[in-house]
This record gives structure tokens, sequence and C-alpha cells, in this order.
């Protein structure tokens, strides 16, 4: 199929107008364009109806989008009928979502910045933050490409593509990596940060910690790290001018 | 590096790619503090100084979880206009406490101005209703860019914004050393609790939580070590 690598570049930008209404939709339709191109001569009455199609709305993890761009895309050229093909949008949604958030959000995004944090409490200092930044965008063209292949090879079977994939084995592994690394990172980092203070700065930086995570358990959702902190400081600038 | 205005320049280009990168292109993590203080310290002139604080501010953004449509602090201009903060005062124990007061409040801000941006783009969809029901190329892509843009504004306008209140409390506020110093183990001690707080929500109570625990054994048992 022609226009795969213009699909691709155009995926990088597919959050562009993420918005309340359509979500992805729009950066959907956006990117689906080089892909349907080749059906214009073929079948215009379809290639339109597949341009209203691809804007419609559409939410799943940015970064695993391509999945479902490429088995649209197949599908459309398939002729498949019109309304599987809203169907399997639709059904794509929640697991493409899912499945991304605990890969990428809450895995190897936190497992690669935990592990950098570690590597600059050791002295990597630039170093770290390059490497971070080139490992992660590594998996995430490799994923890219990964996905726009697959979706575009397997069209309305996409759903098998993904259960036979590597995915579900990948996201329970990062989540361990995650939790190990940001583990890692906390003592290493606060060490690193506070030396020059003394041992009273890190007593007191304990204290306040395990307040603040006393804070969050005990709040729930309508903790705010940023508002403790803002609390915390004025308490302390109010407690410094009180003892002065 | 190079003459005030060429910096406040960089600084700006900097910051706007910074929140664009956050939502909407490419996603490639510059937006993540580390990476914005780090190069905005750099710019500014002092890396060392900008490294340390994208390091606290990276503590706080390792407790959001950007899923879905979720609401968050937009913590990339704003740690380019505290690394600058930093950067600029010269003795990063005195002045961290104090950007990272400056960073959390533009970050705040910079998650308001995320949620109105959706809902501009939202009505810009409901407007070219009529050209998405029938598969107008030209309205997709007019949309599409259009938001880019919008949110390169926003950014531009968030990193001035963040940029200016560095100025200013560079200017105006005076805070003894001891007073400056406290702020700064305040906000390394919040910026750690914000990391485990935000690592223990992700665990729940399986593996996680187990590798979580062992990471932060290790972790310790080497600080005692050395």
């Amino acid at each position: 199929m022609k226009g795969q690598a213009a699909a691709l570049r155009r995926l990088v930008a597919v959050q562009g107008s993420w918005n309340y209404e359509r979500m992805l939709g729009v950066g959907m339709g956006f990117s689906a364009a080089p892909l349907l191109n080749e059906l214009r001569d073929r079948d215009p009455d379809r290639y339109h109806a597949a341009k209203v199609r691809s804007a419609l709305f559409f939410n799943c993890h940015p970064y695993l989008a391509g999945l479902a761009l490429g088995a649209l895309a197949r599908a459309e050229h398939d002729g498949a009928p019109p309304e599987q093909i809203v169907r399997l949008r639709a059904a794509l949604c929640s697991p493409l979502g899912a499945l991304g958030d605990q890969l990428f959000w809450a895995g190897l995004l936190p497992a690669a910045l935990g592990a950098a944090l570690a590597a600059i409490a050791f002295g990597a200092s630039w170093f770290a933050v390059a490497a971070f930044l080139v490992l992660f965008n590594g998996v995430r063209l490799y994923v890219a490409r990964w996905t726009l292949a697959t979706g575009l090879a397997s069209g309305m079977k996409v759903g098998a593509a993904i259960s036979a994939s590597q995915l579900k084995r990948l996201v329970a592994v990062a989540g361990p990596c995650a939790g190990l690394a940001t583990g890692l990172a906390a003592p290493l980092v606060g060490e690193w940060l506070l030396g020059p203070f003394g041992p009273r700065a890190v007593l007191g930086t304990i204290l306040l910690a395990m307040a603040g995570i006393a804070a969050s358990r005990l709040a729930g959702p309508r903790y705010s790290a940023p508002r403790f902190t803002l609390i915390a400081m004025g308490g302390a600038v109010l407690l410094r001018w009180m003892l002065a | 590096m190079s003459s005030p205005a060429v910096t406040v320049v960089l600084l700006l280009v900097w910051g706007t790619l910074v929140a664009l990168d956050l939502v909407s292109v490419p996603q490639m993590m510059i937006a993540r503090p580390l990476v914005a203080g780090s190069v905005a310290g750099w710019i500014a002139g002092d890396f060392e100084s900008g490294f340390r604080l994208a390091v606290v501010m990276e503590l706080f953004a390792l407790d959001v979880l950007p899923v879905g449509a979720a609401r968050y602090p937009d913590y990339g201009p704003a740690t380019v206009g505290a690394a600058v903060l930093v950067a600029r005062h010269g003795s990063w124990e005195e002045s961290l406490g104090l950007a990272v007061a400056l960073a959390l409040i533009v970050a705040s801000l910079g998650g308001w101005t995320l949620g109105r941006l959706r809902h501009r783009i939202g009505r810009a969809v409901q407007d070219a209703a009529a050209g998405l029901d029938a598969g107008d190329d030209a309205v997709i892509r007019r949309l599409q860019l259009g938001s880019i843009a919008l949110d390169a504004s926003r950014g531009l306008l968030l990193t001035t914004v963040a940029l200016a209140l560095a100025w200013m409390t560079e200017r105006w506020v005076v805070l003894d050393a001891g007073t400056a110093v406290l702020l700064t183990v305040v906000a390394v001690g919040c910026g750690i609790a914000a990391l485990v707080g935000g690592a223990l929500r992700s665990a729940g109570r399986g593996a996680r939580l187990r590798w979580l625990v062992a990471g932060a054994a290790v972790g310790l048992l080497v600080v005692w070590l050395t």
C-alpha cells in the first residue's frame, strides 16, 4: 500500500488536535489520508465514505494508534462492510488505550526515568539524559513502525494480531521494572541532592517526604503534589519567621 | 554563552517546543522536566544548576500518569523558566526552593491552559462538522495544523510568563540565606514524596509493589555503604 511513510510521519502528531469532541479522531483522519489516496481513483464513493469514517471519534494511546490506523486502512482497501469498520474502530479504543498506558506511561517511561535518575546520582550527568532520550525514542520509533505494519497486514483481524504479539508480555515486565527503578532512584537522588546540607536536612526531608506520602494516601484523588509543596513551603517560611 | 537577547529568544523557542512535545507533537519526551530544565540551564549559561532543578522537577512529574483525558500540570515550560532563575542566581542551594515554587505555580497554570486549548479545538471541530461529515481533506488538514499552531502559541505564552516571573522573582524576591536553603530542602522532600507517592499508587498491591520495595532497599543500602 502506498503512503506508509507519510502516514508514519503524520502519526507522530496524531494528538495534534486532541479535543473532548472526537479526541484523536481528527488526528487519525489526518494520518489516514496518505493511506487512502489509492482508493480515490479506484472507487471514489468508497474513498469519500472512508475519509468520513477516518475522522470519527477515536481514542487510544498515541504510540499504539498505528495498529488501528493500519487495520482500518486495510479494511477500507479490502472493501469490508462499513458497519464492521465502525465497530472495529470503536472496539480498538479501550484495549489500545489500556495496553499503551500500562506499557509506556506506567512502565517504560518511569523505568527509563528512574534508571536515568539513579545514574545521575552516580555522576552520569548529561549522559544519563541523552541515554534516556535515545533509549525511549528508539523503542517508540520501533513500536510506531511495527504497529503500522502489523495493522496494515492484519486488517479486520488486528485483534488476533494484538493477542499474538508480545505486547501483553512486555506490559508484565515493564511494570516491575518501573517499580524497581523508581524505588532505587528515590534514596539515591535524595542523597545526591541533600549531600551539601548535612544530616539535619536529610532527617527533615525524610519526615517531610513521609508526611507527603501519608497525605497522598489519605487525601486520595484530592491530593496534589504542587499544592502540598506550596503549603509546606509557606509553613516553613512562617515557622522560620516566628522563630526568628 | 551568547548575548541576552539571543538567550531569551533561544529560551522562548525551546519552551515552545517543550510545550508542543507534551501532547501535540512529537511526544519525544523533551517535555520531561529532566530534559527541558537541563537544556534551559545550559542555554542560560549554568548547566549544573539547571540540571539540579531539572532533577527535582522530574520527581514531581513522575507523580503524574498522563492517561486519557486526565488534567495534569504542564511542567515543561515551567521548568524552563525556573531553570533560568536557578542558573542566573549562581548558588543552586539558595535558589532551588524558590525556583521550584515558581515552577509549580506556572505548571498548574499550564495545565489549565491545556484544558482551555482542548475546549477551543473542540469548538473548532463542532464548527467544522459539515466539512468533516463530507470527508473534506482540506478541513481535516486545517483543523490538525491549526490546532498544533494554537498549542505552539500556548507554549510560547506560557514560556514568556515563566521567564517573566523568573525575572521578577530574581529582581524583587529577597530571602535570607537560611530561609532560601530551608525552601530548597522542603522542595526536595516534597519532590521525593511525590515520586514515592506516585510509585505507590501505580504499584497497587501486586508484584510491582515488591519490586518497588526491593529497589528502595537496594538504594538505601547503596546510600548507607557510600
